[in-house]
């Protein structure tokens, strides 16, 4: 493995010998139509990864829009690889190529499942969205101006927003909270819901299942293509390494970004520098574990940008509100106001990009299945 | 019933509509919980007089907000909404929660109950079949229930079959919440809209009544299992799990979710705006119908293999019947992407099918296995391929659908048999597949009957599968048709040449001790019949037929009356062979010392040994037989 290569080269940077090895990739010329056609595809995939960290801007990475974007470059990707494959499908029931492409398949079967779980994710933000509405329509001084009731009504939706946008390794804290919001105490014991189990009721896995194992099991043993391997398939093997990295990187993402049932982003992730795709990737991928680490998003349930406007401008409603006295001073008044335009705007782009964006993932799913069933068959 | 809203008397003055706000304030501000301790401990709804009033008061307070009475009163009254607002959602939800229990398991059992007795049906086949199972190859070993018992007459009969009903008349809804539950219900939720309280109405509806729908999926079996881990299980596991899917989709689409549509339709019926009902069924049922689907979805995914088609076929008609319930009680925009994912699925099902079809065609061309079947008896392959396809007949209504196209053979595979199409031009696809089914399982066993170091054994040996081929098209009227009985006829040529192949590698030799030239000396007619020569033959053909007889004594013919009719046929050529040489020598070897030596058997005790043959008797039985004679 590249890594424990690096540590055992004395007296030498780091830096220098990734240099050494750009320089080797420069010196081999593509010959054959099938060397064209890899080299193509590898190609292809580092303009796609290029693109979207160039477009990674501060606001824009991991946003709705960006996420989107990725997924694009993901089918494109896949729709190549899967004309490789056909092509030369003579190949692939053969050693090691059939090993190699199980293996693979095997893998895409973790991205199904994240692609179902994502789905739920999708459904509680707009859960989140209802919320936000109340709150809009409680505080929508269009009609007459916003009285005490219509802030306690928004409060309430916003205590709701917020414990619903916990992230679910806090649930245990808060069942007392979720009672706070009822009007009466005494609640039937049969009937009493911890918010715990109020959550798992939401998800449409079963309680054992995880996001960070579901990504482990993508990422496991995932080695550059031993140079055996890739005498003995042709090349082959090097596009089906490209694809499991681009699907584990992708799966990744959806991961960190849209909230699920135990989403842990400890992955192994590494792709050795000769990848003209490495660097973009590598790149998007530290940015996002910084963004992960940063104290703000830290604890969050989802680390899509919208998330955190969701969250962000349903705070300081809150603290706004709690901040009210009556009556209302203009000056209040039209705080309010601003704050449920902004609330308004974080929600227009939600709103118009969740479905499309599900289905996207749907198509993705869809996708996958069918590259793996016609190969599939190709392999018996 | 329902507390009537008062009309409005504001313009008798203002002292009796302002002393009516403040009563109904007041009302409401009693029941504000977050102010008082009482009005936390009991509820509003068990009390229909407090009802009474309280949606009185409501209704009093709703009324003034909505004809502007000036900025002090709208504010009193607009603070009031909020909190009568609370305190109904709260009323709304407990009553939702204490008659939200899982649909009585009653009503699931009676609804699954006629299906589950197709089904049990079904299942005892299978476990008595699955006991009488022969030993099989490799390729065979992970049959399971699809190839069934050994007899020819038996055939499992696919489940859930017979009705093919496609009307909606499934559709049962059942009473879920108490009728003066759901009255209460739709009385609140009237205030709600009419209040601007919609979106909270839906919410507690929804979180309540999917908590419900998720009790009865579990009451029903229903479980939620990733696509990981239906690729994991093994298939007979999954078996049933597919079995108890189906009967449970039944019982979510018909009942469960057409229960809760109609629910919905009743508590939201007097509330004005059309889709709020909608709304709300989607926000219960959608993750549920979802979850639901995704283990077909599964399933429809799943790595294909020949055992796993009918069970395949079974979730597709399975399917296909629902698809109307589905339509019916799906029938909203919001709910597309049920009614997507279900067609879906459908058509992956149907893809998988064909796909499995081919594939147990390259299985059955593919099949390796040299071991020759000891005695020249029926091949499991061929009990397997006959058994699967005479399944594949009865599935025929669903399977004339799915199979559009015609066997493909590869052109450059040597090793295939060729098909001429032309013959079969009136036959259908399926059909078509069916024929090519049996030609390829001819053209392996032809393949394995070379392994046979005896000639006649392994002529034998295809008189004996061919003639099983025969036998179970003959057995199925389904299989029949469709084969045809061109095809039919060719079979029956097939193994009526073979027992002939045999009979003249097994019997030549010994045929040929009882001619009559070279025993006669040269010249004169009348005397000249070399003993020497004549014992010789004698001696020959007395150790030619005792090997014989060991040998294929220990060969079978398991059909009995192939078995009578091959030892008929042979007799009719040896019977009169050995008559007439015995006849016609007898007396010279009779004339000459120790004639037991050469003429060892009559003809009577010939005929009996013959018997012996194809009973696939050992050394040792033979040698009891004998003994016991």
């Amino acid at each position: 493995m590249p890594a424990t290569d690096f540590q055992g080269s004395f007296g030498r940077s780091l830096l220098t010998l990734r240099r050494d090895q750009v320089d080797s990739s420069h010196h081999h010329q593509p010959s054959t139509t099938m060397e064209v056609e890899l080299d193509s595809f590898q190609r292809q995939v580092a303009e796609k990864f290029i693109d979207l960290n160039a477009s990674a801007g501060e606001n824009n990475l991991l946003s709705l829009d960006w996420i989107s974007k990725l997924l694009d470059s993901f089918l494109c990707c896949q729709e190549e690889f899967r004309a490789i494959i056909f092509n030369h499908r003579s190949q692939i029931s053969t050693p090691p190529m059939d090993r190699l492409l199980s293996d693979y398949f095997e893998r895409s079967i973790k991205a199904l499942d994240v692609c179902n779980a994502i789905r739920d994710g999708i459904e509680q933000i707009r859960q989140w969205q209802k919320l936000s509405d109340i709150v809009i329509s409680a505080l929508d001084s269009s009609h007459r101006p916003v009285g005490e009731g219509q802030l306690r009504r928004a409060k309430k939706a916003l205590i709701d927003l917020a414990i619903g946008m916990l992230d679910e390794k806090d649930h245990s804290s808060t069942t007392n909270l979720s009672h706070r919001n009822r009007s009466f105490g005494r609640v039937k014991d049969n009937h009493h819901r911890s918010f715990g189990h109020f959550r798992s009721l939401s998800w449409s896995v079963s309680r054992s299942w995880s996001a960070s194992k579901q990504l482990q099991a993508l990422a496991n043993n995932l080695t550059n293509p031993k140079p055996n391997d890739v005498a003995a398939s042709n090349g082959l093997a090097v596009p089906v390494y490209t694809m499991t990295s681009v699907l584990l990187f992708v799966m990744w993402v959806l991961v960190a970004a849209i909230p699920c049932q135990d989403r842990g982003l400890q992955v192994n992730f590494f792709v050795p520098r000769h990848y003209q795709w490495a660097v973009p990737v590598m790149s998007l991928h530290d940015k996002i574990v910084e963004e992960s680490k940063r104290r703000d998003r830290k604890n969050c349930c989802g680390l899509l940008k919208e998330i955190g406007r969701i969250e962000k401008s349903s705070r300081v409603m809150n603290e706004l509100i709690d901040s009210i006295q009556f009556p209302l001073s203009e000056e209040r008044e039209s705080e309010v106001k601003q704050r449920v335009e902004e609330l308004v705007e974080v929600h227009e782009g939600l709103k118009n990009g969740l479905d499309p964006f599900e289905r996207k993932v749907r198509e993705v799913f869809h996708r996958i299945v069918r590259s793996r069933t016609e190969s599939l068959d190709s392999l018996c | 019933m329902e507390p009537q809203e008062q009309n409005s008397r504001s313009s008798d003055g203002d002292d009796c509509s302002v002393s009516g706000f403040d009563s109904a304030e007041k009302v409401i501000m009693k029941w504000d919980a977050t102010a008082s301790e009482e009005a936390r401990e009991k509820m509003i709804f068990t009390d229909p007089q407090e009802v009474k009033l309280y949606l009185h008061a409501v209704d009093e307070i709703q009324r003034y907000v909505s004809s502007s009475p000036g900025e002090e009163l709208e504010s009193r009254a607009s603070s009031a909404i909020q909190i009568a607002m609370a305190r109904l959602e709260d009323e709304f939800r407990n009553i939702l929660v204490s008659h939200s229990s899982p649909i009585n398991s009653d009503s699931l059992m009676s609804c699954s109950s006629h299906v589950e007795v197709e089904e049990d049906n079904n299942n005892n086949n299978e476990e008595e079949d699955n006991n009488n199972q022969e030993e099989e190859t490799d390729l065979l070993k992970r049959t399971g229930s699809s190839s069934s018992s050994s007899s020819a007459t038996t055939v499992r009969l696919p489940t859930g079959r017979g009705s093919y009903s496609r009307s909606t008349s499934s559709i049962r809804e059942i009473e879920l919440i108490p009728i003066d539950a759901v009255v209460y219900l739709s009385w609140i939720a009237r205030r709600m809209v009419s209040a601007g309280y919609l979106r909270e109405c839906i919410q507690v509806y929804g979180s309540v009544r999917k908590s419900a729908v998720d009790s009865s999926f579990r009451r029903l079996g229903i479980e939620k299992l990733s696509i990981g881990d239906v690729q994991r299980l093994n298939w007979e596991a999954l078996e049933q799990k597919i079995r108890r899917w189906i009967r449970a989709a039944k019982v979510c689409v018909r009942v469960v979710f057409a229960s809760e549509k109609l629910l919905c339709e009743h508590v939201f019926e007097s509330v004005g705006a059309v889709n709020i009902h909608e709304a709300c069924f989607m926000e219960t049922v959608k993750g549920p119908a979802i979850q639901l689907f995704n283990f077909a979805e599964a399933i429809s995914i799943s790595r294909r293999s020949p055992e796993k088609l009918f069970k395949i076929l079974d979730l597709h008609d399975a399917l296909i019947e629902l698809l109307p319930d589905i339509e019916s009680v799906f029938d909203l925009k919001s709910s597309d992407s049920i009614r997507v994912q279900a067609a879906e699925i459908l058509s992956r099902l149907a893809e998988a099918a064909r796909g499995i079809l081919s594939e147990f065609e390259n299985a059955v061309l593919r099949e390796p296995s040299r071991v020759p079947v000891p005695g020249g008896t029926i091949h499991p392959l061929t009990r397997y391929v006959m058994n699967y396809i005479s399944l594949i007949s009865e599935y025929r209504p669903t399977l004339v659908d799915l199979i559009m196209s015609k066997p493909s053979r590869n052109a450059t595979d040597t090793n295939a048999p060729e098909m001429d199409f032309s013959e079969v031009e009136n036959k259908g696809p399926l059909a078509l597949h069916l024929i090519w089914i049996i030609l390829i399982l001819q053209f392996n066993l032809e393949g394995k009957s070379k392994y046979y170091r005896d000639a006649a054994l392994s002529h034998l040996f295809v008189m004996n599968n061919v003639h099983y081929i025969v036998q179970k098209i003959k057995g199925s009227t389904e299989l029949r048709e469709m084969i045809g009985d061109l095809y039919l006829r060719k079979l029956t040529g097939k193994f009526r040449q073979a027992a002939t192949y045999y009979q003249r590698a097994a019997w030549v030799k010994v045929l040929y001790c009882l001619r009559d030239e070279g025993l006669r000396t040269k010249g004169s007619f009348a005397s000249g019949v070399s003993r020497s020569a004549l014992r010789e033959r004698f001696k020959s053909f007395n150790a030619l037929f005792e090997e014989v007889h060991r040998v294929q004594s220990q060969w079978l013919v398991p059909d009995s009356q192939l078995r009578e009719e091959l030892k008929i046929s042979i007799l009719e050529k040896l019977s009169p062979a050995y008559r007439s040489f015995l006849g016609r020598f007898r007396s010279h070897i009779e004339s000459g010392k120790h004639p037991e030596n050469y003429i060892k058997i009559t003809v009577e005790e010939l005929e009996t040994e013959v018997l012996d043959l194809f009973e696939g008797l050992t050394a040792t039985q033979q040698h009891q037989r004998r003994r016991s004679e």
